[in-house]
């Protein structure tokens, strides 16, 4: 794996907006913005809570229905993350820029226009979680997210992009700070017990709060240590301690 | 969790970091949710503070975009006027707020200040509630006293974050905020005026233009690059110097 699966984040670094961070993992990286809660046109306007705008814009070219089936994804997930029910007839505006993707010379990178790029996702989740965490917009919990492919080998986490195309499936999960599934998106062939497998996996990885050396590396699919909880959280306690170097 | 007092959203309160007060409910501050029957939810990353005089626990954080809450003092520009209000913006891109034409200390059918759009109004937010316009007054309901609200003419305003503006807020910001710079400002012979409102937005107005930028800047770095005390005391004496 020539990809580091270290994830890193800069937060609150653009100063136009309400919110904003730059997340990094296995070769993808995403721009995220938030403005929120802001003035909503007529048309859009909901009487009981808040819209909540999701933009993905690719690295290259413009968006196609691939984005727009993202787009779907992220705006019915976060809407469940997000008070929405305190800001009636407001819009919270989340975009998300694509700056790079792991691009594979052995394989060609080429992906099919009208195919679905659930890889990307986890990436698109995190980052918009972390943008709404910088701009201090209440929400209900926060989200951890990861892929994780079927080969015959076995369950993958993070996995390549010829990891990708030789699986039998590719899933994506997502979890709240309380261990409840949010997203389940799957691509490929499976039955259920794999799922129930793929679930047992991604709940572990993604829920529990270890330390670097902790009981994860047992069956060494989880080399790459620490659940992502724990790196949110350790992300967050920077930015606070940061915020309030005032407050003794 | 009292080890930890960092909070990120949908992490319960242990009931253990609860002030208790024999008399005096309970009252829960910013960035808290209580879901009935007895937990107490964060709703924002930030960290957990507690008064126990006052019986009082809140999330402390910095914020992106000000959320209107009743009673906050606010700097506001006027947008455009109606027959019985001004219309004025709190913060970029969210819907404004009305002023009524007569919530002015004075203010009569016939005497009323004329507000032209741009204008800057130092205001208290009367009315905020989620289904409901913002609106705002310029003079104490009971008393019929301005308590300092009203127009702000002259000078310039300076965006700085919330956290900066409720640190300048405070009352005694030396102790409470770190925060010494107007106090050293003054105490160096520097003459300026200054208006915080909650709303991230700082009027300063001084005898010369340059030094009411100079005292704006330095608001602003004293915010972003996060002076400490010793930094406030040295830039605010070589500022002093400068500008006097």
């Amino acid at each position: 794996m020539a990809i580091s699966a270290e994830p890193t984040v800069v937060l609150s670094h653009l100063h136009h907006t309400d919110g904003s961070a730059t997340f990094s993992q296995d070769g993808y990286t995403v721009i995220g913005a938030v403005n929120g809660p802001i003035e909503v046109s007529r048309r859009d306007e909901l009487p009981e809570e808040a819209v909540v705008e999701v933009t993905v814009r690719p690295a290259a070219g413009v968006g196609g229905t691939r984005e727009r089936h993202l787009e779907s994804i992220l705006q019915a997930t976060l809407r469940q993350v997000i008070f929405i029910h305190n800001f009636p007839r407001r819009l919270i505006q989340i975009t998300l820029q694509v700056t790079s993707t792991p691009d594979n010379d052995s394989v060609g990178s080429k992906i099919v226009q009208a195919s679905v790029n659930l890889p990307i996702l986890p990436s698109l989740l995190q980052t918009s979680v972390l943008t709404l965490l910088s701009a201090s917009i209440p929400l209900a919990m926060t989200l951890t997210s990861i892929l994780l492919a079927v080969t015959p080998d076995g369950i993958l986490r993070s996995p390549t992009i010829k990891e990708i195309q030789g699986a039998n499936s590719v899933h994506v999960l997502a979890f709240s700070s309380h261990g409840e599934l949010l997203v389940a998106e799957s691509d490929g062939i499976f039955t259920m017990d794999v799922w129930d497998d793929v679930h047992t996996v991604a709940r572990r990885i993604c829920c529990v709060e270890t330390s670097a050396n902790d009981s994860m590396q047992e069956d060494g699919l989880e080399e790459k240590a620490g659940g992502i909880m724990t790196f949110v959280k350790s992300v967050l306690q920077e930015k606070v301690n940061q915020d309030l170097n005032w407050k003794k | 969790m009292a080890a930890d007092p960092i909070l990120l959203p949908g992490d319960y309160l242990d009931p253990k970091v609860l002030p208790s007060h024999p008399s005096k409910a309970l009252k829960l501050g910013p960035g808290l949710l209580h879901i009935p029957p007895n937990s107490i939810v964060s709703t924002v990353a930030g960290r957990l503070c507690t008064d126990n005089k006052k019986n009082a626990v809140w999330v402390e954080y910095n914020s992106g975009r000000y959320i209107p809450v009743v009673d906050d003092l606010v700097i506001a520009t006027i947008h455009h006027s109606a027959t019985d209000f001004y219309y004025a913006s709190i913060s970029d891109y969210s819907s404004n707020a009305i002023l009524p034409n007569l919530s002015f200390e004075g203010a009569s059918r016939k005497s009323r200040p004329q507000l032209a759009p741009g204008a800057l109004v130092y205001a208290r937010i009367t009315l905020a509630n989620k289904h409901m316009d913002l609106e705002l007054e310029c003079v104490s309901a009971s008393t019929g006293k301005s308590d300092g609200l009203g127009p702000l003419t002259g000078g310039m305003v300076f965006s700085v974050s919330l956290a900066m503006a409720r640190r300048l807020m405070l009352p005694k910001p030396g102790e409470q905020g770190q925060l010494v710079l107007l106090e050293e400002l003054g105490a160096a012979g520097a003459s300026f005026e200054i208006a915080v409102g909650r709303n991230g937005r700082v009027w300063v107005d001084s005898k010369s233009v340059k030094s009411t930028l100079a005292i704006g800047n330095m608001i602003q770095r004293t915010d972003q690059e996060g002076w400490m005390v010793e930094k406030q005391r040295i830039m605010a004496k070589r500022m002093a110097k400068e500008i006097s």
